[in-house]
């Protein structure tokens, strides 16, 4: 009887490993536990075993229907590999389902990584009017309104009645509103839109984005400025990257300066390279620290505060950056172009 | 300014190579723009910042090069003028000093005009001007090699013959020597003979007394201009020379006299003549100013230690004289043609740019406690770009300069779009009054090229006129989907519409923290009178949506059906909430029971929402439309509208006894407020 019992066991679960669907498990079931079920059959000839086997029996009889019933209802759960085995195979090439990511502006990007790299030196981000007065743009910035100097910043006018009202032709006058409100020491950078009267071609355009940096403080000093611009220029183009700062003239800065990096794309080795013209630099920024008349003009005592200040065309960046030749393709938005950022 | 690199040579023996030189210039703030190489020589295009006029002649150049490499500057020479007999002069009469603080001239007579020597010509063509005459040439010659312009008149034409420096009378006319007539006015300062204006001054001779092959006898001017009048002449009457381009800038008083000197005798020795006494009328040069340099502020501002022996070294190298010095504070007397060095500052930038930029330290900026690092608008305007681009919108960048035509079209803009002034072409006329013109274009120009599933977001100011003197910048969100839905899926497609626009709307406020928003009917003409929305937050609205009518997508050109949205992003700013609080997770699960009802179209889906929601109670923790249908079976202008509710209650599992009374009274509650059936 005992050896009877463990075939059937043995056979059972046999059977039930190799069932091909759920109609063949249900049909084992009958087969081994229903009412008229092999062990069920087995079980009423518990009479003939001798009384005193029947204990161990009895024990055995229910641990093989316990292990069938386990075995069947692992079956059902799937756990047999059966289903699996008998799905048909799909195609694992065809396309995955998606929706198409949108992007985020190349010049917004740029924005973002150039005044991510500042505010991690403690910068911190302001804002201004794009609509300036000329008192702004110009004479707070030490640009007297008749002078030469003012020739690098020409203007779109906007009507007013004063007629003193323009677009902004750099980043600079948030320096004048900033300080006529705030008291040093502070570092900030403002990013945002300037205008100027430029005919449009593959490197001029009338709307672009500058991000100024401007740091004032009681001992802020021209070794610092070239601190920040270096963490800035290796950060954003790379740690190989080198930097040169050129003796240069802005009103609003004295000392100023021109700041290069080697060409990105060169790396100041190409003689024919296109991107740098074979000279190996980039001209990126302009910098210098603050003119004390600046200082004046806000009513800061220049004997007591110094700083330092910079201003860089984003489209000039974003153009090294990724290989962009033509400045106009940041505003056709074409999604060819916007798709790669 | 061209600097030929053997005419330089002249000044300052020259040991480095064209290019080399040219490096050397740049790194001293004399920016080399480029290198032209021609037969015989290398010609250098450097870049003069506005400060500097005094590098826009050889002598200039070569002054700083002098400084820089340790040479010596070699002056072209002036020889004193021998005047025999009485000589001949003319009165010269200044009427206006502050604009003529100076004015010379000297007679020279008999001179024999010819064609200039080749190796004047050869210097004058370097320059890239055309050969003249030899006095001309040799006015010219000297413009370049000393920086002051000059001029020479035929003496003979001029009537007195006399110099009268005053302003222009209105009415009063010149053909100047590019042959154009000028009109005059009374802002403009003329040379002048007894008669009529001969040269508008500092800035181009007149026709009528040009030197030319007849002429005999010259009057050689060289004089002092305010540069703001040479500016303003300049830019009025469109003409810009050699000549106002320095006046502009300022030329020094103290070299009048020396490069009228050189001038004559380049005449006397080219064309020959008889030169008359200098006629100098007017200011003599100022007196040299003092400008005094702290060494403990140069060393602070730079971030460096200079020792004081070589701050002398090169300030002295540059012509600057050391009056006094103490242990700290250094006296220095200033050139003339140094007008740029009026404060110590200056003084700081001459001394770090000839001591090197390069040799300046690096260091480490200090880091400063301030309240906020990112202004919140900015956080904002971040978190919304990342949803948009999440829900697969690309970001676009449009000019803020519109042509009027743009924004006439209707509903663009109101009456207070702001205008430019001086527009280079028809598509700068205007600031942009709304976003639409910019997306609309950009949706254009792909179509254009193929791209007709387009999903389009841009951030970005509308400028408005808030008063005579003000202006409003209202920074705003805009947002426009046209063709597929889902571009990239496999088979059946479908295009966008109202409620795709909608769905990516209330995801962002969703997003963004603000539940308190409702989508209700306007009628904005902007958008088709089928689909359009205002978008309110709290009852105030923020913004608009829809199709875009018809009208406006013919006046952009564009013929496919395209959504779009604007939105106040400043009212968004407000209400957004980007700080999180958790919330307890319900202990008892919900359950969930579907309504079906037949609703007319007077039964909009937030009326139905709204009347299950307020018989339901608090047990009802959701509710949403999960089928809507229209067909068959449903009488005509009816649908067919399923709603999933969900029960929940925070203190224990709810049995079907528990909600189903509160689910027949919301059943009733329909049929019995909005007519819409149970099905």
């Amino acid at each position: 009887m005992k050896d009877e019992l463990k075939a059937v066991e043995r056979e059972a679960i046999r059977e039930i490993k190799s069932a091909k669907d759920k109609d063949a498990l249900e049909a084992l079931r009958v087969k081994y536990l229903g009412r008229k079920g092999v062990l069920t059959e087995l079980f009423k000839k518990m009479g003939e075993v001798p009384p005193a086997e029947k204990a161990e029996v009895g024990k055995l009889v229910n641990s093989v229907k316990a292990s069938v019933a386990g075995a069947l209802d692992d079956g059902l759960k799937g756990s047999s590999g059966a289903e699996e085995a008998l799905a048909e195979k799909i195609d694992v090439t065809l396309p995955g389902r998606f929706s198409m990511p949108g992007k985020i502006h190349p010049i917004t990007k740029t924005i973002g990584e150039i005044s991510d790299i500042f505010i991690s030196l403690g910068f911190r981000v302001v804002e201004g009017p794009e609509i300036e007065t000329e008192h702004y743009n110009f004479e707070a910035l030490n640009i007297p309104l008749e002078h030469p100097s003012r020739d690098a910043f020409d203007t779109f006018y906007v009507k007013s009645r004063s007629g003193k009202y323009l677009l902004r032709s750099h980043t600079s006058p948030v320096q004048a509103r900033f300080m006529e409100k705030n008291k040093p020491p502070f570092s900030i950078i403002v990013p945002g839109k300037v205008y100027r009267p430029d005919a449009t071609d593959a490197s001029h355009s009338f709307m672009f984005h500058q991000i100024e940096g401007l740091v004032v403080g009681e001992d802020i000093k021209f070794s610092e400025l070239k601190g920040a611009l270096t963490i800035f220029a290796k950060q954003m183009f790379g740690p190989k990257t080198k930097m040169r700062l050129r003796p240069s003239f802005f009103p609003f800065t004295e000392p100023s300066a021109e700041v290069d990096i080697s060409c990105s794309v060169c790396g100041g080795e190409g003689q024919k390279c296109s991107v740098c013209g074979g000279k190996g630099w980039l001209e990126i920024l302009g910098a210098g620290m603050v003119n004390p008349k600046v200082f004046q003009k806000v009513g800061y005592d220049p004997e007591k505060v110094t700083g330092f200040a910079f201003g860089m065309g984003v489209e000039r960046i974003a153009m090294l950056k990724y290989g962009i030749n033509d400045i106009r393709l940041f505003y056709e938005n074409d999604s060819r172009f916007l798709k790669q950022f | 300014m061209l600097i030929s690199y053997s005419w330089l040579k002249d000044y300052v023996d020259v040991k480095l190579p064209a290019e080399k030189l040219a490096d050397l210039f740049t790194m001293s703030g004399l920016s080399a723009a480029s290198i032209k190489k021609t037969a015989s020589d290398q010609i250098i295009e450097i870049e003069v910042t506005s400060n500097r006029p005094d590098w826009l002649s050889y002598v200039g150049v070569a002054r700083e090069l002098a400084a820089i490499t340790g040479e010596k500057l070699k002056m072209p020479a002036a020889p004193e003028l021998r005047v025999q007999g009485p000589g001949s002069r003319v009165q010269v009469k200044i009427e206006d000093k502050k604009l003529c603080p100076r004015y010379t001239a000297r007679v020279i007579k008999n001179v024999k005009v010819a064609p200039s020597p080749v190796w004047l010509k050869t210097k004058i063509e370097a320059m890239g001007l055309r050969p003249v005459n030899n006095i001309v040439d040799i006015t010219n010659l000297c413009l370049f090699e000393t920086g002051e312009p000059m001029h020479a008149f035929d003496l003979d034409k001029l009537k007195g013959p006399e110099i009268i420096v005053r302003k222009a009378k209105g009415g009063e006319k010149i053909v100047a020597i590019d042959g154009a007539e000028k009109a005059l006015d009374e802002s403009i300062l003329v040379i002048a003979d007894k008669e009529r204006p001969v040269a508008i001054a500092g800035v181009m001779g007149g026709a009528d007394t040009e030197v030319s092959d007849s002429t005999k006898n010259i009057l050689l001017e060289a004089a002092s201009f305010d540069p703001i009048s040479i500016r303003r002449t300049s830019r009025k009457l469109a003409i810009a020379t050699e000549s106002s381009y320095r006046f502009e800038r300022k030329v020094d008083m103290e070299n009048i006299i020396y490069s009228s000197d050189r001038a004559a005798s380049l005449i006397l020795e080219i064309a020959g003549g008889e030169p008359g006494e200098l006629v100098d009328v007017g200011d003599k040069a100022p007196a040299k100013k003092t400008v005094s340099l702290r060494c403990s502020k140069l060393n602070k501002v730079l971030g460096i230690e200079i020792p004081q022996a070589d701050v002398k070294n090169i300030l002295n190298a540059l012509g600057l004289g050391v009056k006094t010095s103490s242990s700290d504070k250094i006296e220095l007397e200033i050139p003339n043609l140094r007008g740029d060095l009026e404060n110590e500052i200056d003084l700081i930038e001459e001394v770090a740019r000839i001591y090197g930029y390069d040799k300046i330290p690096v260091a480490l900026p200090g880091i400063v406690e301030q309240p906020i690092r990112r202004p919140v608008e900015d956080i904002i305007e971040d978190k919304t770009r990342s949803i948009l681009t999440g829900l697969g919108l690309d970001e676009i960048l449009t000019y803020s300069l519109l042509s009027k035509k743009l924004v006439e079209v209707e509903g663009i803009s109101g009456d207070d779009t702001v205008e430019v002034m001086n527009p280079l072409s028809s598509e700068q006329e205007v600031m942009r009054p709304s976003l639409i013109p910019g997306l609309l274009n950009s949706m254009l120009w792909n179509i254009n090229r193929k791209a007709k599933d387009l999903k389009l977001f841009e951030i970005g100011s509308t400028y408005h006129k808030d008063g005579d003197d003000k202006f409003a910048e209202k920074i705003t969100l805009s947002v426009g989907i046209m063709g597929q839905a889902s571009p990239g899926a496999i088979g059946a497609s479908r295009l966008c519409d109202f409620y795709d626009l909608k769905g990516i709307l209330e995801t962002l406020f969703r997003e963004l923290g603000i539940n308190s928003f409702a989508i209700k009917d306007t009628n904005d003409a902007r958008f088709s009178a089928s689909s359009r929305a205002s978008i309110e937050i709290d009852g105030k609205i923020v913004g608009v949506m829809g199709d875009v009518s018809s009208r406006t997508l013919a006046s952009f050109d564009i013929k496919d059906k395209a959504c779009a949205a604007l939105i106040d992003l400043a009212e968004l700013f407000k209400h957004a909430v980007l700080e999180k609080r958790f919330k307890e997770l319900p202990k008892y699960p919900s359950v969930s029971r579907d309504i079906s009802v037949i609703a007319g179209k007077e039964s909009t889906n937030d009326l139905i929402i709204d009347t299950i929601k307020k018989t339901a109670g608090a047990i009802l923790k959701d509710v949403r439309l999960i089928d809507r249908y229209v067909g068959k079976q449903i009488p005509e202008g009816k649908a067919s509208l399923t709603y999933r509710l969900e029960y929940q209650d925070p203190k224990k599992t709810l049995e079907d006894k528990d909600i189903l009374d509160v689910h027949s009274k919301v059943t009733h509650a329909l049929e019995a407020k909005l007519g819409a059936k149970h099905r």
